[in-house]
């Protein structure tokens, strides 16, 4: 699209597939420029440089305003910066689009805009305070189900975890047998064969995988059971009080060990090359996690600033029962000590669940220059992530993933060297996807949702021994999760 | 020279730097030239060879660090097998290779390698290569009627090399086969092609076996149990195997078996990048020699230090130097 006086043409970048919501959404934002452009509530220059996203975001629950605009400073003898307009198609009201692209132009670049209580300064995503609710909701995940009604497994696109398949399970442990029995024929089965579940959720994956292993044991009768020792590892000890019952019918062979899923190896040095099969279910996607953006053969860091809009912060006091100006104070102590912040649990717990439904992430982009500091997980550079990157498009927004990586990286290790890591999650497994689709962050519940770089995993996996391959979860239609699955590289 | 009782060496490899491994990769994007790598070799090897010194060693090797990996190096130098130079992503990829004839006897040019060495250190010296049953493993083999007979005339090209390197002044040869651990069947005709190696050769030979090292991690799992009494055939002065990572028990093979080797005890994990205090490497050695008396005794890390970073691996060298030193002093010598 070319503007009138012939400044360079804004990109309009269509990142989803919804065919209904993508023409009348397009239609309406081209309107919507011009219009502001006619009406010089648009600068030609920003006009020219504007880069638009029409997003669909398929969480219903995201850190997202309906229109954000985010503008780079200007790097000292860089261009000037591109202004990039992410639109979510979904929250923008039928024939609103030019009243909050208006406002929205209108607000960009000011230090500290009216209408929102800062819940923070800005900083990387995984430093934010979005974090510390999304680990208040797994360590007191009883009392969020309690005042909804229903367990967070029903919070899932499939209302279940795809985890708890009885044939992916089966296969699952087919596969595993298959490998007990080869090492058995060799000599080489260990006394004790070593199992990790990283993120054992409700503990019924386990169950049910202990269950049909034994089964499976006993039809070939390789009595290989005894042996296994099943180590059930996650950070929270709630979760991990809450997960025995599903396995208590193999309890003596059952370990419940708080560990960092960021770094397994620090718990679980003793076991150093010695698990054959470590298992994870939807825990990359909850980790830690940054996005970036390149351009111009630069990388930008995302840096966020947690708010809440300053009606629904008024609304949220008044139904704590608190002076609005203790808000942020009391959020605070709510991320400190729970919901016991309040005298009365109960409104301790509806504070929780609405100040994070209310919370938005206001963005702004910084260059590596300027982050001196910054570094990046293990098993990746600078250097190697400029190579990376120089294979893909340009004007790319992606996921670091430094959470997965970092969990990735730090389990390696414990692996035997006929082990192997399995991991069901939600994977980009090419870094050109991101520009077809939003992949996150959103809220699942009280946690955070975002799709893992499977691209990066590739690379700091070759790196590390070993190559990986993504399958499709085939068990249930419509499915977005894969499965991750290594293989020893020679 | 003489050297002292339980002489302290490295078993090939020193700490590969992140900007050695890029600069490697950036020559096979042609994006350096083959004669800066050369000068970008040279300086590291000596740097690794002072580390060394430094850290106390008495036998030095070159650190191995002009080698992609422990088989490519051997490979593309053995005339008559064909190697896919568009089949490695990183430097430390395998070559996609394969054997379509019959390898004929010629130099692999090893020599240069160990002159720089002996030029550039006052110490002993220790020269290392990868050997045929490792290699053999490695290469497509579209030529011979098995692996044996491919292996038997790596064996023979790599005799003549040996032979030339003693006459360059050699006195310390290792031999590395940890592919042996990997295919323990082959173990028969493994112990015939090293001798087939060792023929003539007139210097010391150590045979390293290992559980392997690719990417800082074991490719196997199991005893050293299936060398014997098999490897008592080889002739060989030394075997040099892993015993921090895995434990001492089968130092009791040893003993178990008349083992007439000298054994290079390895005392120090090169999997773990916690550092052993000196302390601990004493202990292990101790262990050794409840087996076999100092005077047959060699003190080594477990494998190479490829993977471990230049400040741990200094670190587990000096620790292994200082651990030898106490037993030395609890032995009087």
């Amino acid at each position: 699209m070319r503007a009138p006086n012939g400044w360079a043409p804004m990109i309009l970048h269509l990142n989803h597939t919804r065919r209904d919501a993508a023409l009348a959404g397009t239609e309406e934002t081209v309107a919507a420029v011009l219009a502001l452009l006619e009406e010089k509530h648009l600068d030609p220059g920003d006009f020219a440089r504007l880069q638009i996203h029409l997003d669909w975001l398929q969480y219903k629950q995201n850190f997202r305003e309906a229109i954000t605009v985010t503008q780079e400073a200007r790097a000292e003898g860089g261009g000037v910066p591109v202004m990039e307009v992410r639109i979510d198609s979904r929250q923008v009201p039928a024939g609103g689009m030019r009243d909050c692209l208006e406002r929205a132009i209108e607000l960009r670049g000011k230090a500290a805009q009216s209408g929102r209580l800062y819940l923070e300064e800005f900083k990387p995503f995984r430093s934010s305070i979005a974090w510390q609710f999304n680990r208040l909701y797994w360590q007191r995940l009883k009392d969020w189900e309690q005042a909804t009604g229903k367990g967070y497994e029903t919070a899932l696109p499939g209302g279940a975890s795809d985890g708890h398949h009885p044939q992916a399970i089966a296969d699952s442990v087919d596969e595993f047998w298959k490998l007990l029995n080869d090492l058995d024929n060799k000599g080489h089965l260990p006394a004790e064969v070593f199992l990790l579940e990283i993120g054992v959720g409700t503990g019924t994956r386990a169950g049910l995988w202990l269950h049909r292993f034994f089964e499976v044991d006993r039809e070939h009768g390789t009595n290989y059971y005894p042996r296994l020792r099943f180590l059930l590892g996650d950070y929270s000890l709630a979760t991990l009080e809450r997960c025995r019952p599903p396995v208590e019918h193999h309890i003596d062979l059952c370990s419940f060990i708080a560990l960092d899923a960021l770094d397994p190896i620090k718990t679980l040095s003793f076991l150093r090359h010695k698990i054959l099969h470590v298992h994870s279910t939807n825990m990359y996607d909850n980790l830690p996690d940054e996005e970036l953006v390149w351009r111009d053969n630069r990388i930008y860091w995302v840096h966020v600033r947690a708010y809440l809009p300053a009606a629904e912060a008024l609304g949220i006091a008044a139904a704590a029962e608190i002076p609005a100006s203790e808000l942020t104070k009391v959020i605070g102590r709510l991320l400190d000590i729970g919901p016991e912040c309040l005298a009365d649990r109960s409104r301790g717990v509806a504070l929780w669940q609405d100040a994070w439904k209310a919370m938005r992430l206001e963005e702004r982009l910084v260059g590596m220059e300027e982050l001196p500091d910054i570094s990046f997980p293990a098993g990746l550079s600078l250097p190697q992530m400029e190579d990376i990157l120089r294979e893909a498009p340009n004007d790319l927004r992606f996921h670091l993933s430094p959470g997965a990586l970092d969990s990735f990286r730090n389990t390696l290790p414990l692996l035997h060297p006929r082990g192997y890591l399995e991991v069901q999650d939600i994977f980009v497994n090419d870094l050109a996807e991101y520009n077809m689709g939003f992949h996150g962050p959103g809220k699942l519940d009280g946690s955070i949702v975002n799709w893992v770089n499977g691209a990066l995993l590739r690379e700091v996996a070759e790196r590390a021994g070993y190559n990986l391959h993504f399958a499709p979860f085939r068990y249930r239609a419509g499915s977005k999760t894969s499965v991750l699955h290594t293989t020893r590289r020679e | 020279m003489k050297l002292p009782i339980l002489p302290t060496t490295m078993v090939g490899s020193y700490s590969m730097p992140g900007w050695l491994e890029r600069l490697k990769t950036e020559y096979f994007a042609r994006r350096i030239s083959r004669h800066d790598l050369d000068e970008i070799h040279d300086t590291v090897v000596k740097a690794a060879i002072k580390d060394q010194e430094v850290a106390g060693l008495d036998i030095v090797t070159d650190g191995e660090l002009r080698r992609d990996n422990m088989i490519d190096y051997f490979i593309e130098r053995l005339p008559g097998i064909q190697i896919d130079r568009s089949s490695k992503k990183f430097y430390y990829d395998f070559y996609d290779s394969e054997v379509i004839g019959k390898i004929p006897m010629a130099s692999i040019g090893l020599v240069e390698d160990f002159k720089f060495l002996l030029a550039n250190t006052d110490k002993q010296t220790k020269f290392c290569i990868t050997g045929p049953h490792s290699l053999t493993k490695r290469v497509r083999n579209k030529h011979y009627p098995s692996e044996e007979a491919l292996a038997t005339d790596i064996a023979r090209v790599l005799n003549l090399e040996l032979k030339e390197l003693v006459k360059a002044g050699a006195t310390y040869i290792q031999i590395d086969e940890p592919y042996y651990s990997g295919f323990p069947e082959d173990l028969a005709w493994g112990v015939t092609v090293t001798n087939v190696l060792v023929d003539g050769v007139k210097a010391k030979t150590a045979l390293h076996i290992c559980y392997g090292n690719r990417y800082g991690k074991p490719s196997w799992e199991g005893t050293y149990r299936y060398l014997f009494p098999r490897i008592l055939d080889a002739k060989v002065d030394q075997l040099t195997l892993e015993f921090a990572r895995r434990g001492g028990e089968d130092l009791e093979l040893f003993q178990e078996f008349k083992a007439p080797f000298e054994l290079g005890v390895g005392v120090v994990d090169v999997k773990d990048q916690a550092i052993e205090t000196p302390d601990i490497v004493a202990e292990r050695i101790r262990k050794a020699l409840k087996v076999l008396p100092a005077e047959r005794i060699f003190i080594l890390p477990d494998c190479g230090l490829f993977h471990l970073s230049r400040d741990v691996a200094f670190a587990k060298l000096r620790a292994m130097v200082q651990g030898t030193h106490i037993v030395r002093k609890e032995l009087g010598r």
